[in-house]
Order: C-alpha cells, then structure tokens, then sequence
C-alpha cells in the first residue's frame, strides 16, 4: 500500500503486520524496515510529519498512536530478524542431517551372548565357569553318570563316535573315584557336558560349584527345532546339606535373570539317568503370559531345562560319599533359551551365519 | 503311551475331566503329550519316562491317578489272586507241554499254559479298545495277548500247540547262525548270544521280541500254549538292536517287567478268553520259576527326607503315598524298612523312595533356597577371559561373529589338513558332516560364501571355537573379510579391502596377547601354501612356531564354497593356546618420557624386491639405543624412480630417558645409519 499515513495509526499496524507476513529473506526484511522507519518518506516520518501540524487538541492522541506505532515496528522487525538469523547456517557450517562416518563396529552372535550372560549370572553367584574338551572317552560321557553299557538312556542321547579314537589330553590323572589311572583314548563327541563335571570331581574335594559350558553333539537330524551340534549349560553343586529346594531358588533366579524379573517358574518330576529325585523345570510361557498359545501348546509353560539332585553312583564313580554329602545339578540348551528369548523360528538360523540374522541382536 | 479313559475307570473311580487328569498327572511325573476326544470316551497320551515300564500299562496309569486324586486303586493283583491259586493248585489233568529253562541268567521265569480256543474275530468293545491304542486286531486269541500287554504291561504269546515240536518249550540260547522267520515274514540269522524259546527241533521265536512265523495262530488253529515269561532286560535290548527288531513286547522287557506279574497276567488272558468265548485254559499253569522274587528291603531314615528335599513331609504323608503306590512300608526307630513291589524295577536306594515320596507330596510345595558358599571359588577356565578378549579386538575392528558345526565336508577339509590325517566320524549323519574340522576357516569361507549369495558383498565375519586333530583339540580365532575396506559413506572413496587390512587386525590382536609374531613367506608344506594366493600369504610364526595364517584365500578354495564373484577375500586364522600359552608375565608400567623426541625423516631408493623387514632390521641394529621406532610412512614406485627400483621413506625418533638429544648427534646417527644401509643393501639417500 502507498504510504499514507493519514489512515492512523491503528489501521496502519494492520498494514504493517500484514506485509511483515511475508517476509522471508534479509534483503526484503532491510526494504520493509526502510519503508517504515527511514528518517524521510517512510511510514513513521509520515506520521511525525502530520504529527507536526496536527491541532493541539488531537496532538497527544495521535503522538501516543505513532509513538506505539513506532515501537511496535521495532519490535517486530528486530524478532523477525533473529528468526531469520537462527535459520541460517553459520560460516562454513555443514549439513549435519548427513549420515554420520561410523567405523564398522562388528556384531555379536546371540548365542555368544546368551552363553556370556549365563556365565555372568554364575559367576556372581560364585560359580566357577569350565568348557572342557569336546572330545570325550566313553567313561566320563556315560559310565560315571550311571549309564553302563546297554543302558537304555543311551538311546535318550544318540552319540556321534570318531572314526580313530584321539589320545587323551596331557593332563594329571584323576585322583580319586573309580576313572581308570591310565587316561582313556577319546572316542565320541561328547554329548552333553556333564562329563566335564566329572573330571572336575575326579580332582578337587567337594565342596563343588561350577557350571559347564560348550559345544556337544547328538545324531540329531537338522529340523525346525534340532542340530546335531548345539551349546549347553550344565550346573553343579556338591557339599553338605544342599537340597532340591537350593536347586530351585538357583533355577528360579537364574530365570528371573535370562527372562525378566517376575518370570514364574515350576518343577515337573522327569527322569535321567545321574539325578534323583529328577525334575523337567518349565517357565511361564513368555509368548502368551500362561494364557495358552501355539508356543506353549496351549499349555502355559515351556521347558526349558532338565534337573534334580546328583545320583549317588555319580558320587560313588568320583568317590564322593553319597552319605556325607549332596549335590545338584543341571543342564540347559543354550538354542533353547535363545529361540524363546527371541521368538526364533528355526534353529537352524543360528548356524548359517546370515548377517541379516546376526545383525539383529546388538552388538 | 496312549490310553483310553473308560479303559483307567476300571481301575480307579476318577469322575474328574481327562485333561484335569492329564494336568495334574503332569506334575507327578507323567506328562501328557497328547489328549484326544474318541466319542463319549478320552485318548490320553502319556510320555513314560525309560525307568517307568510298569507305566506302560492302563492299570500303571490308573495306580498313578489313585495316588494323585487319593481314591482307591482296584489292584489287578489282588483282583486276580484266587484265580492264580485255582490255576496252580495241583491238578489231575496233565499239562499238554513241557517247559524247560536252559537259560536260567536270561529267562527267571516262564509260565505256560495251555488253552483250547475257536479262531474268530474279537468282540467289538476289544477291537475297538486296540485300534484306539494303536494296536491292530487280527484274531480273538493274539488280540488277548495284545490286550493283557496294554493292560497290565506285562507282554504274552499265543504259540500253536499242534505246530510246537514235542510239545515242548524250551527256553535256550540261540545256535549261532540258527535262522528264524518272524511274524513279520523276515527270515532272521542269530547269534548265540541271542534267546529264542524253541520246540523241541526248533527256535519258534525270539525271547521278548517277536514270535515265529512257523508256530503261528492261525484260523485253524484249536489248542494254543500261552506265554508269560520274564526276560533279562539287557539281553532283549541288545537281540532287538541287533536285529533292528522293536516291539511292545520288547520295549517292556528291556526296561523291566514285573517278576511277579507272570502268573497274573496268564490268569487275565484265562477270564477274558472265558469272556469272549475264544476258548479256556483247560490244564494247570506250568510255572518255571526257579528264583523268586526276593526284593531287599531299603532303610528309609527320616531325617534323609527333608534332608535331600530341602522340605519336610509329614510322616502320614509317606506312608500314604508308599503304600499307594504298592510299597510295603514299615516303621523302624529312625525312619521305615521299605520293600518294593515287583512291578518297580526302578527302585534300589533311599533317594528312588525320596523321589516318590516328593513328587507325589508336590514339587510345587519346595521353598526357594540358595546353597551356602563355604570357600572361594574355584577360578574359571582362563580360556573364557582369553577368548573374550579377542572376540572384543575382532568385534571392534568391524567383524561380526560367526559360529559354524565343527563337523564339514570331508572335501572342504581337505586343503587344510596340512598334510595331517582328518578326525572323521564313524556314524556321520551325513556326507557334509562327515570329518571334524582341522581349521576354522572353511566354515568361515562358507559363511562368506552364503552371505554373498544372499545380495551382501561385503563381508566381515570372525569366529572363535574348536579345531580337531588326531593329536586333539586346539582352540583359534579365524577372520574373512571380503568387498569395502570401511563402510560406503557419502564424503569418501570406496577402496576394497586389501591383505594390510588384515593384517593390521592380526597386527592388533598379537599386541593384545603380547605376543611378537613374525609374518613369514610360507614353507612347501605350511597350510598357507595350500590355500593361499601365492605371494599374497604369510605363515605367522611365534618363537619359531607356525601359530597361524594370513593371506588371500586361493580361486580353488573359494569355488569349494560355491562363492560367487572374482572378489579377494582374505583370511586368517590364529592358534589361541600358543598365543596364550606365550603370554603371561605381568607387564610394568613406564614413567613417561621428561625429554623431548627428535626426529628424522629418510627417503631410500632401493632395490624394489628387499624386504622393509630387512631395511628395518639393519636400522634397529645399527642405530643407537636412543632410536626408538622407525615407522615406513611412505612408499613408492612410477615416475621418477628408476626401473626396478622403489622409494621407501622412513620416520626415525630418537629420544633419551636421561637428557635432550642434540640436533647434531641426532644427524650424525641418521647419517651413519644411511652410511651402513648404502654398503650393506645399497641404498640410496634421496
């Protein structure tokens, strides 16, 4: 609009505000401040121009309208002017909504992180952490835990044997038990790793404290749900007066830790051949809360372990006294509680190394 | 093991709903795996753990179910024990056969009976109740035995009288070679370790497992001769492995049937031929028995109790739960004198009465308690801390981890053996997992290959596990890098990885295990002449030992893998134990130096096939004490630099501990240096 203060001062905020509106670049900032508040042909040298040959009568009104006028033109301008300011990039500013360089930073596989973390929640509970060698005699996979030759329970593991037996490790012989004194060839897979518990009682008086962890091996056809290697956990505690019930708090606490505070937890009585009383220990399923799904079967828990109190021709091969002492012990697939922790499909995944697989669980 | 509800109601007075039962069942012990409606009546399907043959039976399950829901169990020993003494009292009619036992170690007992009978179809409700169990019907007499073994878990045989030689049984040892047709029509060769009940010319069936072909019930057959014997366990096991031979008869014998079930059962078989009208048991059970049941009493003290459950059961409470399960339980000063019945072959010491006293007491009752800690513990195996530590290095230099079987294709072991034996299976699953690995490295390759032929092309992988040899196991550390140097990013230029990559990782990981390895070109015989590019491989050495490799990964070796594309991918592999068998001593720490560095910089033209080790070496050894590193900072061949010749520039820093080095000594030993590496390996100062 034409200035022409003769409008007022009221009318002519509208237009200020009106063409401040669209001001978006300094330049067209710099022409409106000048349009306005120049010293000569501006909008409010216009007004002190009328101002000076106004009647007395109407000079105080309409000095205390130019003179708000004028503030309020200042005002707006100088905001309009840091608004501008903080949307400009400074001197050699960069693009910081670029990706940033990030130095490739390698993934961890989820079993290596379920296997550290258990390790982690014995270890502070004053376990000792063992691996043991993969490569085992028939004595310490299966005649110390109770399972002679023709066994049925041998059938429960289908073992895996070596073509050529391989000597046995350079270590000191047992010193105690019923373990021949001259070391054995290595002839299997070992099938689980409760024969590392062995060779630990075989050497160190009780009382015990260790859980085993590592690869073992079983005639296990690849499926969904089965590979015929696998990790497992195994847990042991010997001394006087350990009970079934120390053996549940410790399973209980230790699923807290895996699956969540507040993870329920019960004992089903079972069988295995090294324990007694056995028991199959379930936990509420982490899918369906107990409510009953596909996971669970419907049935509201999921095992996950197998357990009970040491047998006493496990202690009677390691020539521990059943009578002095007591002991627990169990054993977890580490798969296991990685399938359920992560609701993984198929087992299988965690041996082909895919890194759209292995990117998924942190680092 | 399956088993109709209407069938259990027999026995115990349960009005509860099937999967009540089922549910409450799976918390004492037997855990339902199956529930399936079957018109008005219930399937249940039971998994029976290997110590519970006497479970393998309806009247088992039933006993099982009394005990839980606390209702009275209608025992079919007892039920059946005036009809055993009728059928033994002494008789005027004479027994058709004869028995004998000449395998008293294997068979301790054989009843036999003989019974008139008219081939037919079975009634209806028995067929029915078979087919629901999973067993097929096929005559009125064998459907009995079928019927009495899903009862009461004890197995029988129906022989043809007229087609037994003699008429005799005879208990014996196989002739080794002696040849039998099976009920399954298969002829079958023996072994003399092997039991077969004979006739008097012939095997007629083997002991447990299945009956012959030749002494068949067939639909002509009129007079038959029962069996209801016990067999030693192991001994069935191993003649049904041997043979590749299961069946219901011999998945109960080989893990226990009751002693003192044989006559029962025979008497069972007695009534419901009776019943159906198939027949009748028409002379005296002839009971071989010559050792009788004698179980030894187990001494159950009190205190042992809460001692090993970690929770108290009231004593009204164990004797409740002993006797309902058929032990003979009585009071002694500290705690009872228990005697098992004969269908629990599983009991044999305070702990197996411990278990059933608790898990029918509940399991759910248990507190949660924590073991006392009565010393330190035990230190872990150092190898965990170890392995650690360089899962850490791989992970932050960009490789992600990989855990692969440890048992491969024999043709993928193969280059890596080294000239050494592999460690093969015996019963390999399969042609892929037939030998244990020797390296880590093909699996890693199959990896790389697997994840490039999934659209990645870039690929950093390391793993840390087992290696198998005929001498044992060895722990290592593997890496496989292939495609970017670092990851594409919009600021720079993409480089492929190249062979100093890698190494400067391996670089990493022998300073973290302080171990100075050397980078050496590989021997004839070393793997890292078999499986890498040759002049792009180094068999790393450690006081003189080959500790790993590190190279390009060989075209050959790749396409083993099926991998696809012509991109390098480099490779090392790492002994673990030698690195962290070389380690150890406690490192001190240095003051930081209070004098400042000089250094110097030198460019030589050399002769472009010496080593910078050698270079090197002659510096370290020449120079002052004072030089503390020489680092190559710059390397080039092209313009400006004569044929055969290349310009390698080198940073020397000198510094002492004791005072500031002068401009002027500092030259001087520069100087002299440069003097000695013109005259022993001509170079030249540029």
């Amino acid at each position: 609009m034409r200035i022409n203060p003769s409008i007022g001062p009221d009318r002519a905020r509208a237009v200020f505000d009106e063409e401040l509106q669209g001001i978006t670049t300094d330049a067209a900032l710099r022409d409106l401040r000048h349009r306005w508040l120049a010293r000569s042909g501006s909008w409010v040298a216009g007004f002190m121009d009328l101002l000076a040959a106004a009647a007395p009568a109407e000079k105080k009104a309409l000095g205390r309208g130019a003179n708000e006028l004028k503030r309020h033109v200042e005002q707006a301008l100088g905001d309009r002017e840091a608004a501008l300011a903080a949307t400009k990039r400074p001197e050699g500013a960069v693009d910081i909504t670029l990706p940033g360089r990030q130095p490739s930073l390698g993934f961890r596989h989820p079993l290596s992180l379920i296997r550290e973390q258990i390790g982690d929640i014995f270890s502070r509970l004053g376990y000792q952490v063992l691996e043991g060698g993969e490569i085992e005699d028939d004595y310490h996979n299966f005649e110390a835990l109770n399972m002679p030759e023709e066994h049925p329970a041998r059938d429960m593991q289908d073992t895996l044997y070596l073509a050529t037996p391989v000597p046995p490790p350079a270590v000191p012989p047992p010193t105690r038990g019923r373990a021949p004194r001259t070391p054995q060839p290595l002839t299997l897979l070992r099938t689980h790793t409760s024969a590392m518990q062995i060779r630990q009682m075989e050497r160190h008086d009780p009382p015990v404290r260790l859980v085993a962890i590592g690869p073992v091996y079983r005639r296990d056809n690849l499926d969904l749900t089965h590979t015929p290697m696998f990790h497992q956990v195994e847990g042991l505690v010997v001394g006087r007066g350990i009970t079934l019930a120390d053996l549940k708090g410790t399973l209980t606490s230790m699923a807290t830790a895996l699956f969540g505070e507040g993870q329920q937890v019960r004992f089903r009585p079972s069988f295995f051949p090294y324990t007694e009383p056995s028991a199959e220990v379930d936990i509420r399923c982490i899918r369906c809360q107990g409510a009953g799904c596909a996971m669970c079967k419907r049935t509201g828990w999921i095992e996950i372990l197998g357990s009970g109190m040491v047998h006493p021709a496990v202690f009677e091969a390691v020539g521990y006294d059943p009578a002095e002492f007591t002991g627990f012990a169990f054993g977890m697939g580490i798969e296991r509680v990685a399938l359920l922790k992560w609701g993984v499909e198929d087992i299988r995944l965690f041996y082909e190394n895919d890194l759209r697989f292995l990117e998924q669980f942190g680092r | 093991m399956n088993v109709l509800l209407s069938w259990i109601r027999e026995f115990v007075d349960v009005a509860e709903p099937a999967e009540e039962i089922g549910r409450r069942l799976s918390l004492r012990g037997l855990a339902l795996e199956g529930l399936e409606a079957q018109g008005d009546d219930w399937l249940l399907d039971f998994d029976v753990t290997a110590n519970r043959p006497d479970c393998m039976s309806v009247a088992g399950i039933a006993r099982e179910i009394a005990v839980v829901f606390q209702r009275p169990f209608r025992a079919p020993h007892t039920r059946l024990a005036g009809a055993v003494r009728t059928h033994t009292a002494p008789s005027m009619t004479a027994p058709a056969v004869s028995i004998r036992i000449d395998a008293p170690d294997l068979c301790r007992r054989y009843v036999g009976a003989v019974a008139d009978v008219r081939i037919g179809p079975s009634p209806q409700w028995m067929a029915d109740r078979l087919t629901a169990c999973g067993v097929r019907p096929i005559s009125n007499v064998v459907d009995i035995t079928n019927y009495v073994l899903l009862e009461l878990g004890h197995p029988m045989h129906a022989f043809d009288h007229e087609r037994l030689a003699g008429p005799a049984i005879v208990v014996r040892r196989a002739a080794d070679q002696e040849t039998l047709t099976t009920l399954d029509g298969k002829a079958r060769t023996l072994r003399g370790d092997m039991l077969v009940i004979g006739d008097a010319a012939r095997a007629s069936a083997v002991a447990g497992v299945m009956g012959g072909a030749a002494s068949e019930v067939h639909s002509g057959t009129t007079r038959i001769v029962l069996e209801a014997a016990w067999f030693k366990p192991q001994s069935v096991r191993a003649t049904s492995k041997a043979l590749g031979l299961r069946s219901e008869a011999s998945m109960r014998f080989e893990r226990g049937a009751d002693l003192t079930a044989a006559t029962v059962a025979m008497a069972r078989a007695g009534e419901l031929l009776e019943q159906t009208g198939a027949g009748r048991i028409t002379a005296p059970f002839i009971d071989v028995y010559p050792e009788p049941y004698a179980p030894q009493p187990v001494h159950l003290a009190q205190p042992r109790i809460a001692g090993l459950l970690g929770m108290a059961v009231p004593e009204a409470d164990v004797e409740r739960i002993l006797t309902a399960l058929g032990f003979q339980a009585t009071r002694s000063e500290t705690g009872w004198r228990v005697i098992a019945p004969g269908w629990r072959v599983d009991q044999h010491r305070d702990v197996d009465l411990i278990e059933e006293i608790g898990r029918h007491f509940g399991f759910e009752h248990l507190p949660s308690t924590f073991p006392g800690v009565q010393q330190a513990p035990q230190p872990s195996d150092p190898r965990i801390a170890r392995d650690q530590r360089a899962r850490r290095i791989a992970l932050a230099r960009g490789f992600s981890e990989a855990i692969s079987f440890a048992f491969i294709d024999a043709r993928h072991a193969s280059p890596f053996l080294a000239g050494a034996a592999p460690v093969a299976l015996a019963n390999p699953l399969s042609e892929t997992f037939a030998v244990m690995r020797p390296s880590l490295l093909p699996g890693l390759l199959a990896a790389v290959s697997h994840n490039r032929r999934h659209g990645r092309r870039d690929v950093q992988l390391f793993e840390v596990g087992t290696r198998f040899s005929p001498s044992g196991e060895s722990r290592a550390l593997a890496l496989a890098w292939t495609g970017l140097a670092t990851p594409d990013h919009w600021s720079g230029q993409r480089r492929d990885v190249d062979l100093f990559d890698l190494k400067g990782v391996v670089e990493h990981l022998a300073e973290a295990f302080d171990a100075p390895l050397t980078f050496d070109l590989p021997a004839a015989h070393d793997l890292a002449a078999d499986v890498l590019v040759p002049g792009r491989a180094a068999t790393l050495h450690l006081a003189g030992t080959a500790v790993g490799v590190l190279g390009q990964a060989t075209p050959a070796v790749c396409d083993g893998h099926d991998m696809p594309g012509t991109d390098a991918t480099y490779v090392a592999e790492l002994d673990l134990d030698a690195l962290s068998r070389h380690s150890g001593a406690l490192r001190m720490a240095q003051p930081l130096p209070r004098f400042p560095a000089a250094v110097r910089d030198v460019a030589l033209l050399l002769d472009e096939h010496l080593s910078a080790a050698e270079v090197r070496g002659t510096i370290l050894s020449e120079a002052p004490d004072t030089l503390v590193s020489v680092v190559e900072f710059d390397r080039y061949q092209g313009t400006g630099i004569p044929e055969g010749k290349v310009s390698l520039a080198l940073r020397l820093t000198y510094q002492s501990r004791e005072r500031t080095l002068t401009d002027a000594e500092v030259d001087t030993a520069t100087d002299e240096v440069v003097g000695v590496l013109h005259i022993s390996l001509g170079a030249v100062r540029r």
